[in-house]
Parts: structure tokens; sequence; C-alpha cells
């Protein structure tokens, strides 16, 4: 086979394994300096990847076969970019968190770098074996990278929480995979698209197809599996829970697309008011419960449910439309979310308490960071002109012209609205702890590094650009959503 | 009477039943544990079956990595057990509320 397919994989598990032997040549005292080098190594590897072919080619194909478990297209190529560029902002914020961890900082910078490669085979699944054995690379590193600091309990028991309830998902996920395997007698996603007309007949099937959506629901921590979301993002480091707030819900997302859209959209078709159902009920859990949170960091899970439900707007739209603004949605969500995880981060980095209320005069301590994550919650909220409002506005346009044919589009319209009218409460409150809070104690300016500052100019220059310029990436994304084939319900037509 | 596919299957879903009772019942990690690997083993059940059935055999290589990743998930989740009991003296899931509201 044709190994220049995976050569951005390839690179990246040779630099996490580089990584990792450095350390054994290193002294302690210089180990922060091997995340530079593991930020650079990524930086360039974005720049290789640039160059990837956009056009159809699979890999790891049977004698005979035209189809392979992976597949390299337009889809593919854009998440990859995607997960690198989450991974090298996530690695800066690690160099600075570093001075944290009693041991092991290289060990942390290594397994970024193999929960990256884990990504990056989503990005490219065609099968369903690849897609669980790239999801549990995901899983298993990200148990270790959330119990990181092993001297704290809540990191341990947010690490403790996600391996139950991660390992109970990916066990219900694979037994879907096996009645899907026993009814369709294959796993792979283009010879079960050929096969969608009968198999949607099949019981077996669809509760295999159900179980399979258990698994991707949790990874993007949708409703019914959203529930480990608030303590683990809680508990964990801070590089750790926005790695895992981008990196691994964008690549349930990307899974989510696959399977739904190219794999099987007959079925999708059939259970549009499923996923609908499910939009809404994860935009109003996670809207709800974020209004009473004080810690910062357990505000941002209950965002991220929130968000997960928005970004399923996109999926209950069942059309290419809804596609493009999931796309947008998560690359703004990338920003955004690392923009603001890069200042929590340098703030945790120095306090123990991650209550919003310390939050307060940072304005005066902290200009430029304080501008950052005020920018950020704006987003978040959907303040124009920035990135998540085009966002939002996308996918809600996907779904209005749906809803003059089927009341139930228009149901889902008015709860996306109350959940944006609640989450510009909720963020706001972080703004004004920032700009208005009580008395600070504290006035010292706090201290960053280049590659904090770079990594924060990066996302805020993202945020503007996503919002100002949405024509540029909506053609960047235009040939990724042709890969898909999302197919409307019956009866349904995209323009009314 | 003859053993077919059914049975297999029966079995399966008995274990995989089985396994996420004592995931959702169960008050010791070590025993929610060992319940999660009895589902993923009730999927491998499933599998081979489903393979020998089918005269299909990537069935059965499916559930080598299955086998393979659920040797990583133990080393790691009994490494992050034994954490915890250093921790704290409990393998109890009672004890794990200090993340709350």
């Amino acid at each position: 086979m044709n190994s220049s397919l995976i050569v951005v994989e390839i690179l990246v598990g040779l630099l996490g394994l580089g990584v990792l032997l450095a350390d054994l040549w290193l002294p302690a005292r210089n180990r922060r300096q091997l995340g530079w080098a593991a930020a650079l190594g990524v930086g360039i590897i974005f720049f290789v990847s640039l160059k990837d072919a956009a056009e159809v080619t699979y890999a790891f194909t049977a004698p005979g076969a035209k189809t392979g478990m992976f597949v390299q297209d337009s889809l593919a190529v854009f998440f990859k970019q995607f997960f690198l560029l989450a991974a090298l902002v996530v690695i800066l914020m690690a160099v600075e968190y570093s001075d944290r961890f009693a041991t092991g900082v290289s060990e942390y910078f290594s397994l970024i770098l193999f929960a990256l490669l884990g990504m990056l085979f989503t990005a490219s699944t065609n099968d369903f074996t690849l897609m669980f054995a790239s999801l549990e690379l995901i899983t298993i590193t990200f148990v270790i990278l959330n119990s990181f600091q092993r001297d704290r309990a809540s990191s341990i028991e947010a690490g403790v929480k996600y391996l139950i309830l991660g390992g109970t998902s990916s066990a219900i996920m694979v037994f879907g995979i096996a009645l899907v395997f026993g009814s369709a007698g294959t796993t792979n996603f283009n010879e079960i698209a050929a096969a969608q007309k009968t198999l949607a007949t099949s019981p077996v099937f669809l509760t295999g197809l159900l179980f399979v959506l258990g698994g991707l629901l949790f990874k993007i921590a949708a409703f019914p599996f959203q529930i480990w979301a608030p303590d683990v993002y809680q508990g964990s480091p801070a590089p750790s829970t926005a790695f895992l707030a981008v990196g691994s819900k964008a690549a349930g997302i990307v899974l989510l697309l696959r399977v739904l859209f190219s794999a099987v959209p007959a079925i999708t078709a059939q259970w549009h008011h499923l996923f609908a159902g499910i939009a809404a009920i994860t935009i109003l859990y996670g809207s709800l419960c974020a209004i009473p949170q004080r810690s910062i960091k357990r505000l941002m899970g209950y965002s991220s449910i929130a968000n997960a439900g928005f970004l399923l707007l996109g999926i209950a739209a069942v059309s290419k439309a809804g596609a493009t603004g999931i796309i947008y949605y998560i690359a703004g969500y990338l920003f955004t979310v690392l923009a603001a995880f890069t200042v929590i981060s340098v703030i945790l980095a120095r306090t123990e308490s991650d209550d919003i209320s310390s939050l307060s005069g940072l304005a005066r301590r902290s200009p430029g960071l304080a501008a950052g994550l005020t920018l950020a919650m704006a987003s978040l909220a959907g303040i124009p002109p920035l990135a998540g409002f085009v966002g939002k506005f996308l996918l809600l346009k996907a779904i209005i012209p749906l809803g003059a044919q089927d009341p139930v589009y228009y149901g889902l319209l008015a709860v996306a609205v109350i959940g944006v009218v609640i989450s510009i409460y909720y963020y706001f409150g972080v703004i004004r702890a920032i700009y208005w809070g009580g008395k600070p104690t504290d006035l010292t300016p706090i201290p960053t590094s280049w590659g904090v500052r770079g990594a924060l100019l990066l996302c805020v220059i993202g945020i503007f650009w996503l919002g100002v310029m949405p024509d540029t990436l909506i053609q960047i994304s235009t040939p990724a959503v042709e890969v898909l084939r999302p197919e409307l319900p019956l009866g349904l037509q995209a323009k009314p | 009477m003859e053993t077919g596919l059914p049975h297999y299957l029966i079995v399966s879903a008995l274990l995989f039943s089985l396994g996420l009772l004592g995931v959702i019942a169960r008050r010791s990690l070590l025993v929610m544990y060992m319940s999660l690997e009895l589902m993923l083993n009730a999927a491998n059940l499933a599998l081979v079956a489903f393979s020998r059935f089918n005269q299909n055999l990537n069935g059965q290589v499916m559930v080598f990595f299955i086998i393979t990743v659920a040797a990583a998930e133990v080393a790691v989740g009994l490494a992050l057990i034994v954490a915890l009991f250093r921790k704290r003296q409990t393998s109890h899931v009672e004890d794990l509320a200090s993340l709350k509201l």
C-alpha cells in the first residue's frame, strides 16, 4: 500500500516516541524544553499536512477491493489540520502548566502526541474496526492525561470517572459493532452504505447502530451520555481539559459525520426526529445546569455539553448545509475554547482556586489575558462579529427551511434560541467577574511566556477571522462537505 | 438440539446485560471494572459466533483488537485504582464525591 498517505500519522507517532526517549538523556531541569521541541515538531507536521492530496484515496485495502479501512479525502485533511492546530496550542499551554506536575513532564507531552495520533486516525476512519482502535487510543491516553496530577485527589477522581464511564460507553459501542458486523457481514462504511436499504429493515443492525451512536455521543458529551463531562472537566489539569474539550469532541463529531452521513444516510433520515430530540435535550441540560456554577472549569464542562447540542443541530438538519454548519462551528469552537483555556491554565498554574470570583481584578493585573478570556466568552455566547456567532447562525439557518415542513424543527429552533439566551447570562457572569468583580487581593501581573502569548494571539486572530470573513472557511470546507452524502427524510425538501 | 447462532447470541446478550448491571449496581471500583471486562468479552463472543456462522474472518480480527485494547485499558485502570487507593484508602464510588456543585 501507499504509505505516503499516512505520513502525518507516522511523523506524529515518531515525535511522540522521540519525546519519550529524549526524556532518558535529559537532566530533570531541562525537561520543560522538550515541550518547545514537541510544539515545534507539531508545527512542522502541520505544514507537511498542508500538502496532503485531497482526492479520495483508500489505504489498508483488502486484495481486490475498491475500498479500504482508511480514507484520505478533503474531510479527513480538514480535520487533520484541525487536530494538529489544537495539539500545538495545547502543548504550548502544557509547557506553562508543567510546573504543577510532580513528575513525568515529558510523558505528558508524549501522551498528548499519542492522543493526537488517535485523533488523526479518526479523521480518516472508513471502517468500524479502525474507528474502535483509534477511539480507544484517545480514551485510554485521556484517562492518564486527566489523572496526571496524582498528588491532587480531584485529578485522580476525574481520571477514575472517565475510566469507568468511558469504558462502559466503549463496551456498549463494541457490542454495537458486533451486531452491525453480524447483520451486515462487513464493517466497511462504503460496503454498509451500498447495502443500507436492506439493512434499514433489520432490527439487529438498527440496534447495533444505536449502540455505536452511544459510544460516539459519549465522546462529544451529548445526552444521555453527558454525565461525565462536568466532573472530569473540573478535576483534570487545565491543558488536558482543553484537549478533551476540543480534540476529543471533534473526533466524535468527525466520526458522527462519517457514520451518519456517509455509511448510513438513509437510516439517519429515518431517525431525524431522534437527533432533533437529543440536540434539544442536550442544549437545555447544558445551558440550565451551567447557570449556578461557581467553578470556571465546571462551567466550561456544562458549556461543552450545550455546545455538543448545537453541533447536533447540524446532524438533525440531515443536509449538506447542516454539515457545513457543524464544520464551521467546530472550527470556531477550536479557537474560542483554546483561547479560554490558555488564559485559565495560566491563572490556575499559579493559584489553587478555580472559582469564578478569583478572576476578579484580572483586568488590572493582566489586561491581555483579561481581553483574551472576554473575547472567548463573548464568542461562546454568540456575539457578532466573533466566530461563535457565525457558527450558530449557519446551524440555525440549516434547520429553518425544514421548519416550514415539519413543526418539530420550529420547536428545535425555539429551544436553540432559548439556549443561546441562557448562555449569554452565564458567560457574561465570567466577564463581569473579570472587570467588575469584588476587591482583588493580589494585583501583581501574571507572568506569561512567549509561547503562551503566541498561542493566545493565534486563537484571538482565529476568532476574528472566522467572525469577520466567514467566506474563506466556507470555501475551504465546501470540498470536505462534498464527501458526505446526507439524504433528506421522506416528505422534506431542502428549500420549501 | 443443534447449537446454532441464536444460542451464542443469547449467551452473549446475557453476559452483556450482566456486565452492564454490574457497572450500574455494584459500588466497588474493582467489581465495576471486572463487569466492564465482561461486557467487552460479551462482544467478543458475539463477534466470534458471527464470524463462524457467516464464514467471514473479519470478525475474529476485530476480536484481537478488542483483546489488545482491553489489556491496555486494564493496565491503565488498575494503576489508577492503586493510585486512588494510596491517596484516599478507598476503592468505593461513594467516596468519590469531592467534585460536586
